[in-house]
């Protein structure tokens, strides 16, 4: 009888999770297609260098946001949608409005895109694309996320557990962020550096209270379901969500230490970074101590190995993180290329390993059809490899440069001089992620575009019919 | 927790509080900041006739920030002069004092970045760089700092192989030279960086007085220009001069790192580190300055006249790893730059030295006190 609900759901949920999966694919590879270029034209500074619409930081900032708009937005869509439902017993509603939405939500980005490569692009932290196209961002996420949030005041059981918590918290911060940002940049903008202080605040939050809270969620949901055990000290998941939601609006501003903003903006950012730890520390005893109990299960699921890969690097770089904020320390690294490594090491070394093991986990059961293992294996090793180097390279680069800046009396090329070979090591790792996430979107488009030559009687014939 | 309509509710509240302290706050703090004179009246009005700092800027330069925008060069450079405590944005010669908010509230699009792969350009308007510099330097940035890995734009130039009264000499291709013609978005990047300085002091904030001369530093640390001069010295003598300058400006293994002291101009800094250039004894006894150059010195040190009391470690990359032919480059290049003339220096000289000191302990560093007791027993 419980198969069956669960496969109805499924059944409904089907469409728009394959909709919204597949377009995620596609923006992963337009994403990792600029990443290179990005990475190409630092260390060789004439490729394409006399095309207009291809400049350094045009292409930098559009790879930003095609990776968390197009692929993290898809995606978040997609997971929260089967996540919900099968937390809630309850079918999802409204497919063709879904649909509809999700690709004004997808032209709106590519419009944007489009704006920025093109010299429209604003000032603010991923909040670049141009005006005109964010009504239609904010209309066609208030219409999809209101849609999974029908689906989850349908539940059937009334109490809640952890991954409802951070998936739904997710899906409610992102229009709240976007309104105020609309409201405080554009509608009464403050002069002066007070726009700085909001754009640094939305930037780094869209990190925090969306990005980061769905991967959470989808980690507090996996692994005990796949595990089939309960979370370990599941009583401290609920500090952990409060602790996130309480203090990251807070410390995302330390990034401002020494500008020319007020004092205690940075210092409060600071301080509540340091307390970060608490979170940090909740979630990652939750993940951990849970998974450990049965690491052989974990690594032969391969969904599960690229999210417990995921919490590890969660956890991990977010010490980091934290050491990085500490005043002392901050001085050296604040304007490096440490930056990268806190940018990258969120969407790719945490959020994008767990959202890959999770659409690993849905498609089968959404569609039916397996995923090869070996293409799977292949795409966690290189997704495995590509990150660590990049990150690596990213950190000590980052090291090496904020300290060299630090010497007064070394010419500002010498500095660069000496983070150049990391630039070089960056861009093979974006190669060799370029080349995983292909070998991602083939699986998931092979799953759900089967091959019209190989299964000419199932598919062609059931679509004419 | 299980009513969606009260968890909506926390989870906005947590957002706005943080919203109202950054947004609101801030902006009740310091929103209404005005123009002020660069001191003020012992009432806190400003003083009466003097000039009101910050000034907006011209018309082509808020055009050029734009442009600047639309481009994506905040991508790398930023717009501020961190406070002392944060950073040695100062002393790196990157301003006159740190940036304050008041410097930013007349411009419409604030680019104040987080991001320093390029140098901060918060003071470039300062730098005495000709507009002519800065097109070169917009159209190929290699042309001008040899190592830059900062994006052509050649898209904003017309390129001709005429001259005329609106082109600029860039590059000579071939014995050819080519010219260039700067669009109208180039001149106006041109006019906006030009604009781009914080040259006044504020009743928050006072210039602060560097060790190091800014002036100087700037000059150093961001043009190291390509010197495209012909020499008239004899080959061998250039090139032991070329190959022990980049030992003196290069600090990875193998270069000598000594231009951190002694700055790259050679006028080391006063009261710490003597100077190389005109210096009694880098223009005097080969024999010492050998000697220097293998073990090091410490102590006190009388140059020209001046008292200085440093350590100076074995230079290289790790220390005393220089080989006989690097040292002999090394100083042949000191003793012929900045304005110094003096013979040559040798492989075989070095030997020589190397070998009448052989029973040194290594890293025994040299006192003052000790070599001129030896050169002039001698």
């Amino acid at each position: 009888m419980k198969k069956t609900t669960e496969q109805q759901i499924d059944q409904s949920a089907r469409i728009a999770v394959s909709f919204f999966v597949a377009s995620a694919g596609l923006w992963l590879l337009a994403a990792a297609f600029l990443a290179y270029v990005a990475a190409a034209k630092l260390t060789d500074p004439l490729f394409l260098s006399s095309f207009e619409f291809f400049t350094y930081g045009k292409v930098k900032i559009s790879q930003a946001n095609a990776f968390v708009y197009g692929w993290g937005g898809n995606s978040i869509f997609a997971v929260s949608l089967w996540i919900i439902s099968r937390l809630s017993q309850s079918p999802v509603r409204g497919t063709p409005f879904l649909l509809a939405a999700g690709t004004i939500w997808n032209l709106a980005i590519t419009f944007g895109l489009l704006g920025i490569l093109d010299g429209h692009m604003l000032g603010h932290e991923l909040l670049e694309m141009p005006k005109d196209v964010w009504p239609a961002l904010l209309i066609s996420y208030l219409v999809i996320s209101f849609l999974i949030l029908v689906v989850f005041r349908s539940r059937k059981k009334k109490s809640t557990i952890a991954p409802q918590w951070f998936i739904v918290a997710a899906l409610i911060w992102f229009p709240c962020l976007m309104m105020f940002a609309w409201n405080g940049l554009e509608i009464n903008p403050g002069r002066g550096t007070l726009t700085s202080i909001l754009s640094m605040w939305f930037g780094q939050n869209i990190i925090w209270l969306w990005l980061t809270p769905v991967a959470l969620g989808c980690a507090y949901y996996i692994i005990p379901s796949v595990l089939n055990r309960p979370i370990d000290k599941y009583y401290l998941a609920i500090f952990g969500f409060w602790c996130i939601a309480a203090l990251a609006p807070w410390s995302v501003v330390h990034h401002l230490e020494g500008g020319p903003v007020p004092m205690w903006v940075p210092a409060v950012g600071t301080v509540m970074s340091i307390a970060m730890v608490f979170p940090i520390a909740v979630a990652s005893t939750n993940f951990h101590s849970t998974a450990f109990q049965d690491i052989s299960k974990v690594w032969n699921y391969l969904p599960l190995r690229f999210v417990v890969f995921g919490t590890l690097s969660y956890t991990i770089s977010s010490y980091i993180g934290v050491i990085f904020s500490i005043p002392a320390v901050a001085k050296l690294t604040q304007f490096s290329i440490i930056n990268e490594f806190h940018f990258n090491q969120r969407v790719y070394g945490f959020f994008s390993m767990i959202i890959f093991g999770v659409v690993y986990h849905i498609l089968p059961q959404i569609t039916g059809r397996e995923i090869g293992s070996a293409a799977k294996n292949f795409h966690f090793w290189t997704s495995a490899f590509g990150v660590f180097g990049l990150l690596l390279a990213y950190l000590i680069g980052g090291l090496t440069h904020g300290v060299l800046a630090q010497q007064p009396s070394l010419g500002w090329v010498t500095v660069i001089d000496s983070v150049k070979p990391y630039f070089l090591i960056t861009e093979f790792a974006f190669v060799i992620l370029g080349f995983s996430q292909l070998v991602f979107v083939l699986n998931v488009w092979k799953v759900l575009v089967p091959n019209p030559f190989s299964t000419i009687d199932s598919t062609v014939e059931s679509k004419a019919v | 927790m299980n009513n969606i309509f009260k968890f909506s509710g926390y989870i906005f509240l947590t957002l706005a509080f943080a919203w109202l302290a950054f947004v609101v706050g801030a902006k009740n703090q310091y929103g209404d900041l005005t123009p002020s004179s660069e001191s003020l009246e012992e009432n806190g009005s400003n003083i009466k006739g003097e000039v009101l700092y910050p000034q907006s800027m011209a018309g082509i330069a808020q055009l050029g920030a734009k442009e600047y925008l639309s481009l994506g060069c905040v991508t790398c450079h930023t717009q501020q002069v961190r406070s002392e405590e944060s950073g040695f944005d100062v002393q790196r010669g990157w301003g006159k004092r740190p940036s304050v908010p008041r410097d930013y509230i007349l411009q419409e699009d604030v680019l104040i970045g987080h991001n320093r792969v390029g140098p901060d350009l918060a003071n470039v308007g300062l730098r005495d760089y000709t507009n002519e510099w800065l097109h070169k330097h917009l159209f190929m940035p290699q042309m001008e700092v040899e190592g830059s890995i900062c994006q052509p734009s050649p898209f904003l130039y017309k390129v001709s192989d005429e001259p005329s009264e609106k082109t600029i000499e860039a590059i000579s291709v071939d014995n050819k030279m080519i010219y260039i013609e700067p669009s109208i978005q180039a001149s106006r990047i041109v006019a906006y960086l030009q604009s781009l300085e914080q040259n006044y002091e504020l009743p928050e904030v006072s210039f602060i007085e560097s060790d190091i001369e800014a002036d100087e530093l700037v000059e150093t640390a961001d043009t190291q220009t390509i010197d495209n001069e012909p020499s008239s010295l004899p080959s061998w003598l250039s090139e032991q001069i070329n190959s022990g300058k980049e030992i003196y400006m290069k600090a990875a293994p193998g270069g000598g790192l000594c231009f951190t002291c002694h700055q790259p101009n050679g006028q080391g800094i006063a009261g710490q580190f003597p100077p190389l250039a005109d210096s009694d004894w880098v223009l005097g006894d080969k024999e010492r300055l050998i000697k220097i150059s293998i073990y090091g010195l410490m102590g006190e040190i009388e140059v020209n006249g001046v008292k200085y009391n440093n350590v100076m470690v074995p230079p290289g990359i790790p220390p005393g790893s220089l080989t006989d032919n690097q040292i002999a480059d090394v100083l042949t290049y000191i003793r012929n730059d900045w304005g110094n003339s003096a013979s040559s220096v040798s492989a075989e000289e070095v030997a020589t030295v190397r070998e009448s000191i052989k029973g040194r302990a290594p890293m025994q560093m040299w006192t003052a006190a000790e070599l001129n007791k030896k050169s002039d027993s001698e």
